[in-house]
């Protein structure tokens, strides 16, 4: 029988002589994967905390009977890399799993499936949390073990989502808004009502992030209307103004905005401040900004949970007040770019970062702010969510 | 001569049947019936008995019934994702054919030596996940990639590839390739050379020999690859949802709002039926349209 062509493929490998030319080539492609190995390797951050002036790092106590595990269900890039190999190290805890959903409702959708017990804390957005727990899917938190809450500011504490303050934990707080390259888009868009405006020029390089929530914040803003409302004439007129936008609408994109913004694929976007503020720091891409728009927009809080039936309750605790130690909150702002609940975390920031007001809104500006409330199951926002996303790009 | 169809020879006297025979039956049957009854009939009931449910007031299901999701499912004006369905699977699945029918007749008849290294090429990238290779191609057809190439040499800075149903296409005909390729190679590969060296001997140019003799050998073959890439192209919804940025809004994309951001879990149902149906009676039209007039049942992978 013939020779199977694989079997003559590796017998000439096998037989062939293995000249000088040849032995040197591998040779310096050996030496040069190693050295590009190791120096990419000396590159990972340790993560250890700088405070402002050199100040010590922070210590921390170890709580009795810590589990040697954390299972974390989260938004994608939400907890600098750092700080979570910091808490391994400092904590014993070997195994820190990061699971992520890209949505407050797959969060719930999730759960709703029955996933309870799988993970330990989570990090929904405010209005949620009332839902979570009347579904049963978070549980109280033991704030004896959490210390480091003392420093979170007064608004934050006693809001509607959780008068009394034992379900949740403020995470950061951000608002929506409008980024745009001003290289290319030269027209003033400082409102919602000027975005709108200004989209048909721009047809086919808007950006719009993937969340019924910040999406109707546009066009019932651009109206006057409160951005909770369930009224239905109110929200045909915005059903109106976003069909009207959905054909110039690239693409719906909560993770990857700020990417097809910085690559020009996009010029003009309804964004948050994630991944946008870095790019100012860049020469090809300094022309960004973004604006909190006139005529008002939402400001929104993420919030630390620790879910229902945690299988690792003591690590939890922990963690939640490991990650609000001044120090490293600190750490996570300037890595997340948006602004922190934590008032004490304020002396260790980038005074640049403190005064930038996209990131930390000034409270004469925040007053003009709306919170948001749960309206992900009203079946009239629902409907016209369904038709905008199904029209974006028609026509 | 006797073309290569196999007729069921008349049965001969059959041993009558014992009981302990009927049990064998049954047993050696067992695990195949209650494979298709937990992980088919089961699932199958409970999306029909949620779709005629409510959904309750934070989303999920609540026992009903109602045939309230089937009228929103039928709304005209929802109807447009499942028309862009039919049409984006039917043109998928064409191209995929025109894509495969070359690759498979190359490997099976004139590969030689080299066909079970030309096979595992095709095999190969399918053991990387399929999530990884989509975005691979956001990278090939992004402004670093095809599209900024394309439109430096034509003078367009704006020109994109991503986004448009072009993408999706080329999305799905690379994931869908190998599915289409194997079984029209399988049944070319078992196809008898004597016939078409006959057909040459009487006269028949290549073309001829082509359409006359090897394309009707391999129908069964080109059958089973389309209705396996039809099938679940008709519920695709990661490659518009990557590649196509989303704009192109499919059936698959319309399941996924209904249960992952609306959890209306009912109506996402009643939509998947209305779906099952619609695959049900595309496929049964096609199996009939494509055998009517084949008068003997050809051995064949479907």
């Amino acid at each position: 029988m013939a020779e199977h062509p694989i079997d003559q493929t590796i017998r000439r490998m096998i037989q062939a002589p293995l000249s000088r030319r040849g032995f040197l080539y591998a040779g310096t492609m050996s030496a040069a994967a190693a050295f590009l190995a190791a120096c990419s390797g000396n590159g990972a951050a340790t993560g250890a905390p700088s405070g402002a002036g050199g100040t010590a790092a922070p210590s921390f106590a170890i709580p009795e009977g810590i589990e040697s595990e954390l299972f974390m269900y989260n938004w994608g890039d939400y907890v600098d890399p750092g700080n979570i190999e910091l808490f391994k190290s400092t904590f014993g805890v070997t195994k820190f799993t990061y699971d992520t959903f890209a949505s407050n409702d797959e969060l719930l959708t999730k759960l709703q499936g029955g996933a309870v017990g799988q993970w330990d804390v989570s990090a929904p957005t405010a209005e949620f949390v009332p839902a979570m727990r009347e579904q049963g899917f978070i549980q109280k938190i033991d704030f004896a073990q959490i210390p480091n809450a003392k420093y979170i500011e007064a608004p934050f504490k006693g809001v509607w989502w959780d008068p009394t303050d034992e379900w949740q934990l403020p995470k950061d707080w951000g608002t929506t808004g409008i980024s745009v390259r001003t290289k290319i888009v030269k027209e003033d868009v400082s409102s919602w009502k000027q975005f709108f405006e200004v989209a048909p020029t721009y047809s086919g390089r808007i950006v719009i992030v993937d969340s019924p929530g910040d999406v109707f914040v546009a066009p019932l803003k651009a109206l006057g209307y409160s951005l909770n409302t369930k009224v239905e004439s109110e929200l045909e007129e915005a059903r109106t103004m976003l069909l009207d936008l959905a054909p110039h609408v690239l693409a719906l994109d909560s993770d990857q905005y700020n990417t097809k913004l910085e690559t020009e694929e996009a010029v003009l976007g309804l964004t948050w401040t994630g991944g946008i503020l870095e790019l100012r720091d860049l020469p090809e891409t300094a022309d960004i900004e973004y604006i909190i728009p006139s005529d008002g927009t939402l400001y929104w809080l993420d919030t630390w949970v620790i879910l229902a039936d945690a299988p690792h309750p003591i690590a939890s605790h922990a963690f939640l007040n490991f990650i609000h130690d001044p120090q490293i909150q600190a750490i996570e702002t300037e890595t997340n770019q948006y602004a922190t609940s934590n008032s004490e975390a304020k002396k260790f920031i980038d005074p640049e970062m403190l005064a930038d007001p996209a990131l930390f809104v000034p409270d004469d500006v925040l007053a003009r702010l709306e919170g948001a409330e749960d309206t992900s199951t009203d079946p009239l926002r629902l409907d016209i969510w369904e038709e905008f996303k199904s029209k974006i790009g028609q026509g | 001569m006797t073309t290569s169809s196999v007729v069921a020879p008349p049965s001969a006297v059959r041993p009558p049947r014992s009981s302990r025979t009927g049990i064998l039956t049954g047993l050696l049957l067992l695990p195949a019936s209650l494979w298709y009854l937990i992980l088919l009939v089961a699932p199958l009931a409970i999306v029909v008995v949620m779709s005629f449910g409510n959904a309750t007031r934070i989303g999920g299901y609540e026992p009903a019934f109602t045939f309230a999701n089937y009228a929103s499912a039928l709304d005209p004006s929802r109807v447009t994702p499942f028309v862009t369905s039919l049409v984006l699977a039917a043109s998928g699945t064409l191209l995929c054919l025109f894509a495969a029918l070359p690759i498979a007749y190359f490997i099976a008849t004139r590969a030689g030596p080299r066909k079970s290294l030309l096979i595992i090429l095709l095999v190969i990238p399918f053991w990387t996940s399929f999530l990884i290779r989509t975005y691979a191609w956001l990278t090939l057809l992004g402004p670093d990639g095809i599209a900024g190439f394309i439109g430096s040499a034509i003078g367009d800075s704006g020109f994109r590839i991503l986004g448009t149903p072009v993408a999706v296409l080329i999305g799905v005909v690379y994931g869908y390739l190998p599915l289409m390729v194997f079984p029209i190679y399988v049944t070319l590969e078992r196809m008898d050379r004597t016939l078409t060296e006959a057909s040459k001997d009487l006269g028949a140019g290549r073309w001829a020999t082509f359409r006359q003799i090897t394309l009707p050998i391999t129908l069964p073959g080109l059958i089973t690859g389309s209705i396996l890439v039809f099938i679940p192209l008709m519920g695709e919804y990661v490659i518009p949802a990557i590649l196509g940025y989303g704009r192109v809004f499919l059936i698959g994309n319309q399941l996924v709002l209904q249960f992952l951001e609306a959890r209306n879990w009912p109506e996402g149902a009643a939509r998947a039926v209305i779906l099952i149906l619609i695959m049900l009676v595309t496929v049964v039209f096609y199996l009939w349209f494509a055998n009517r007039g084949r008068k003997s049942r050809e051995v064949s992978v479907l």
